[in-house]
């Protein structure tokens, strides 16, 4: 990443968000009541790590302060201690029993809400989320903000008093992007440039990580979780596998034909016919296959 | 997890069934006076604890017409219900789905047992029972399609999960279905409409009667199979058809029907997963969860199926009689504690078609599982040394089980593998998977702590001088002497010598088979692949008599044949004579007494059955306070006694 010029006191949100492994296929709960989450191997996103390194990495030359985000439950708690061992400056978890059960744009709201109280210059997070795609709740945060939204970014670069992004585009392209601060920022995943050092690891176990509620953000319950979603759940369900094709016995095959299709191991495409004949002969028969296949009369 | 999708739930209908397992519905003969026994509760309820997430029943009778077989239980009478609650609670405490499969075999039995005439579409003879059917009347359909209804009604009141309805291969519904069978000209005959009718009429009164939030699916023939029946693209339609109609949540399905009964329950020369392409043409067509069964028998196999999209669930039927067990340790990802399903049909189809109880050859506990089931083995109240001489299934079994039970055991074989006689049967053509039967126990008798002495030829002197609590002798059995003329002379071997490649033959071979089963007719095949011209001489009335009940018959004499085998019945050989190279049999045809003379052969092979190998539990006779025999050391049988017998004296001693 280029970095040409230097801004005084940039404050970095980054997002840490979680995933399982996305491996293994989903467990419905009973009735399709939910995805059962029990033994699953949950990780840090990815993309978030990723975004948290280019943090780090505008702190270490530029000055800038880092806070690490993560909203959800106790355990996403080692995710921040992961981002105070990298060199996170300030880690908040955010969890109310309220936001639970909501949909993007309920979601966003609380997201907006913690971005209008922090105002930082950039809020940092990753494109994708490795087990479920595409996640528009920091998009939808910044749209609520009001403020500029740059994804699938690869590199950026600080100038004038805005950020210069280059991202991904058509086909393998890229596009660069200009924006003023502050901008919501997402980036593509790149493989990670560091691990934290052993002495930083025996150090985030006393970071001291900030727990935010629906009321320090001052907004109405109703706003968010599964009351302010514009999409209702109903239930879940698992997709069906799709198919890989296999060749099904022809139906025009007499039937002794078709087991024995099916016992030689399985069915095989059609093979055409080879036929020894003289010129004319080849073309007089070319000239009847045709015609049994209705291309000529 | 090793195996994702073989472990993700399904749901189907109302019903969310844990993992893809299914144990597929077959018959038992276990119900006791046509009415669910204990025995089907252990039966199923095994196989329930042992992982599979859903279990459907053997199929039900829903008419006093349909009494195909003699242990059916009979649904359409209030007094089902309280087994079925035993046995519905029995299975739901391991967290499986139990469905019941109802079913009217319509032509596909006779009335040699209920007294009454077998209904059918047309008046058409099934090809297996030969009885001429009473053509249903209109009024007939509705009444079978009422009692649907009302066995619907006490299948769900005893717990049931869901009920499947048996349209497959032996079923009045595909009788109506197919242009085989159904000859009619009024409204259930002649075009698929009016060929549907009844199957929907069936489906429509139990889904009224079950209601909405109840699982109701049926089992298809996906391709009958023969000429003018019903092919995979009318199935297709029919199926789509079906679904359409909304009254159903799943769809089983099976292949064949008893015109080629082998399609139906393929034996081991079948190839594994053999009816997949059909359940992934259905699967193409259709929206709903379908089913796949034949010959998956393996979890890596299964979930192959699954992950290509070519079916949503996986019925397992012998591979679970086999190892009801297979779930779990496929979970535990202990493949290799899996006992494999061989596909031998001798004790599951070959039993069930003689009318005995289920059984199987490589788990003496089927049927058994109140006593023998899992969890069932006690530990010895007495440590005993326990010496076993004799490697094959017998003594395998008696070492496993004796070792499982904390007991010193060592056993003995003579050969530097272990396994007896498999090791031979094994090399006969398309029998090699008869040696899965090895495969399974080995690791298993050293996971059991046996100390294993291979390449050891034991005497009655050096074993007493181990100074042994018990002795067990299982020795097996040797190829028997022929009783006639002639031979002792030169260029005449048996099957073993044969398969174990001991026998120097020449290019014509006579192999005379008093064996009627797979020494004979695997040894002649082995032979024919080699391109020799053999020629079989049999008393009995066909070559293979003894493969019917298998479902072998069929595709061993097609392939025999194809082989350019040439066939002889009816000849009791008494002499064989000549030189190598010129060697004639004579015999005499049992039924018009005429004598023959066949030949010259360059060879000739015997196939004469075996006889007891005794001499160690004889010399061992009243010197050992323990002493027992078992296997073909006390009367040369097939492998299923070998298994039995030493499961038995491994749990007693």
């Amino acid at each position: 990443m280029e970095i040409h010029m230097a801004h005084e006191n940039l404050n970095i949100l980054v997002l840490l968000r979680e995933v399982n492994d996305p491996r293994p296929p989903a467990r419905l709960m009973t009735r399709g009541a939910g995805i059962s989450d029990r033994g699953l191997r949950r990780i840090p996103n990815p993309a978030d790590l990723t975004a948290l390194e280019q943090a780090i990495i505008l702190k270490e030359r530029l000055g800038a302060k880092v806070t690490a985000l993560a909203v959800g439950p106790g355990r996403l708690d080692d995710h921040l201690r992961l981002a105070a061992s990298l060199g996170a400056d300030r880690c908040i978890r955010f969890h109310d029993h309220c936001a639970g059960g909501g949909d993007p744009l309920a979601d966003a709201r609380v997201l907006a809400g913690i971005i209008a109280i922090l105002s930082p210059s950039l809020v940092f997070g990753g494109n994708r989320l490795a087990d479920r795609g595409d996640d528009p709740v920091p998009a939808l945060a910044a749209a609520l903000r009001g403020i500029p939204c740059l994804s699938a970014v690869t590199g950026i670069t600080l100038k004038g008093e805005g950020v210069e992004a280059v991202r991904k585009a058509d086909r393998g392209g890229r596009q660069r992007v200009a924006s003023g601060l502050p901008a919501t920022v997402l980036f593509a995943e790149e493989p990670l440039s560091r691990y934290p050092d052993t002495d930083a690891v025996a150090a985030s176990l006393g970071a001291r990580i900030e727990k935010w509620t629906l009321a320090d953000l001052g907004i109405p319950f109703h706003q968010v979780g599964a009351l302010g979603a514009a999409l209702p759940l109903a239930s879940y369900a698992t997709p069906r596998q799709d198919p890989v094709r296999v060749a099904t016995p022809d139906a025009n095959l007499p039937a002794f034909q078709r087991i024995i299709s099916l016992l030689s191991g399985g069915i095989k495409a059609r093979e055409g016919r080879q036929h020894e004949l003289g010129a004319d002969a080849t073309a007089e028969r070319i000239w009847q296959i045709l015609k049994e296949e209705g291309v000529a009369t | 997890m090793m195996f994702p999708n073989l472990f993700s739930p399904l749901k189907l209908g109302t019903t969310e069934v844990k993992n893809r397992i299914s144990f597929q519905p077959h018959l038992t003969n276990l119900a006791v006076g046509n009415l669910p026994s204990e025995k089907q509760m252990y039966y199923w309820g095994e196989r329930a604890k042992g992982g599979a997430g859903l279990i459907i029943t053997e199929e039900m009778s829903v008419h006093p017409t349909d009494m195909a077989y003699e242990k059916l239980i009979d649904v359409y009478h209030p007094e089902v219900i309280p087994g079925f609650r035993r046995i519905t609670d029995y299975v739901h405490q391991f967290d499986a789905k139990i469905f019941a499969q109802l079913n009217h075999n319509g032509q596909q039995g006779d009335g040699s047992i209920s007294r009454l005439p077998v209904w059918a579409p047309s008046p058409m003879p099934d090809v297996l029972f030969r009885e001429t059917p009473k053509e249903m009347e209109p009024e007939d359909i509705e009444e079978v399609a009422s009692y649907f209804a009302r066995c619907a009604i006490y299948v769900r009141e005893g717990g049931f999960d869901g009920i499947e309805l048996q349209f497959g291969h032996s079923s009045l519904a595909r009788q109506f279905l197919s242009p085989l069978t159904n000859f009619r000209t009024d409204e259930y005959g002649g075009s698929l409409e009016n060929r549907m009718r009844a199957p929907l009429k069936f489906i429509a009164a139990v889904r009224k009667a079950v209601g909405s939030d109840f699982t109701l699916g049926i089992r298809m023939c996906a391709d009958e199979m023969i000429p003018g029946g019903l092919d995979l693209g009318q199935v297709q339609e029919i199926c789509a058809r079906f679904e359409a109609s909304g009254l159903i949540d799943f769809m089983d399905l099976s292949i064949a029907t008893f015109y080629n009964l082998y399609l139906v329950e393929g034996s081991m020369h079948t190839p594994l997963g053999y009816t997949i392409p059909l359940a992934a043409g259905i699967r193409e067509k259709i929206k709903l969860p379908v089913f796949c069964t034949g010959r998956i028998n393996d979890p890596v196999m299964a979930e192959k199926v699954l992950a290509s999209g070519q079916a949503d669930m996986i019925g397992m039927c012998r591979a679970l009689i086999c190892d009801p067990f297979l779930p779990r340790k496929a979970q535990d990802g202990r493949l290799e504690d899996i006992r494999y399903c061989i596909a031998c049909n001798q004790g599951c189809i070959g039993r069930i078609g003689m009318n005995k109880l289920l059984g199987c050859v490589q788990n003496p506990a089927v049927g058994r599982e109140k006593e023998w089931g899992e969890g069932t083995l006690a530990k010895a109240n007495v440590k005993k040394t326990v010496a076993i001489v004799g490697g094959g299934p017998a003594g395998m079994w008696a070492a496993k089980m004796a070792g499982r039970r904390g007991h010193s055991v060592t056993l003995y074989d003579r050969g530097e593998l272990l396994g007896g006689q498999v090791l031979t049967a094994m090399k006969g053509a398309g029998r090699d998977e008869f040696g899965v039967i090895i495969r399974n126990e080995k690791s298993q008798v050293e996971k059991a702590g046996v100390s294993v002495k291979t390449g050891v030829e034991v005497t009655a002197e050096s074993l007493l001088a181990t100074h042994p609590d018990v002795v067990i002798v299982a020795t097996g059995s040797v190829p028997k002497e022929h009783p006639v003329g002639g031979a002792d002379g030169p260029a005449i071997f048996n099957v073993c010598q044969v398969l174990e490649g001991k026998a120097e033959l020449g290019e014509k071979v006579c192999l005379i088979d008093y064996d009627g089963h797979q020494r004979a007719a695997a040894t002649a095949e082995y032979l024919a692949n080699q391109g020799k011209t053999v020629h079989m001489i049999t008393s009995s009335l066909f070559i293979g008599a003894e493969l019917g009940p298998t479902q072998d018959l069929y595709l061993t004499r097609q392939r025999l044949l194809q082989k350019g085998v040439t066939f002889t019945p009816d000849i009791a050989v008494i002499e064989v004579a000549g030189e190598a190279g010129a060697k004639t049999v004579k015999g005499f045809n049992v039924y018009s007494n005429i004598w023959d003379e066949w030949g010259p052969y360059d060879s000739l092979v015997l196939a004469m059955g075996q006889r007891v190998d005794d001499g160690l539990y004889l010399s061992l006779k009243g010197k050992v306070d323990e002493l027992y025999r078992i296997g073909d050391c006390v009367a040369p049988r097939k492998v299923d006694m070998a298994i039995w017998e030493g499961h038995r004296i491994g749990r007693e001693i």
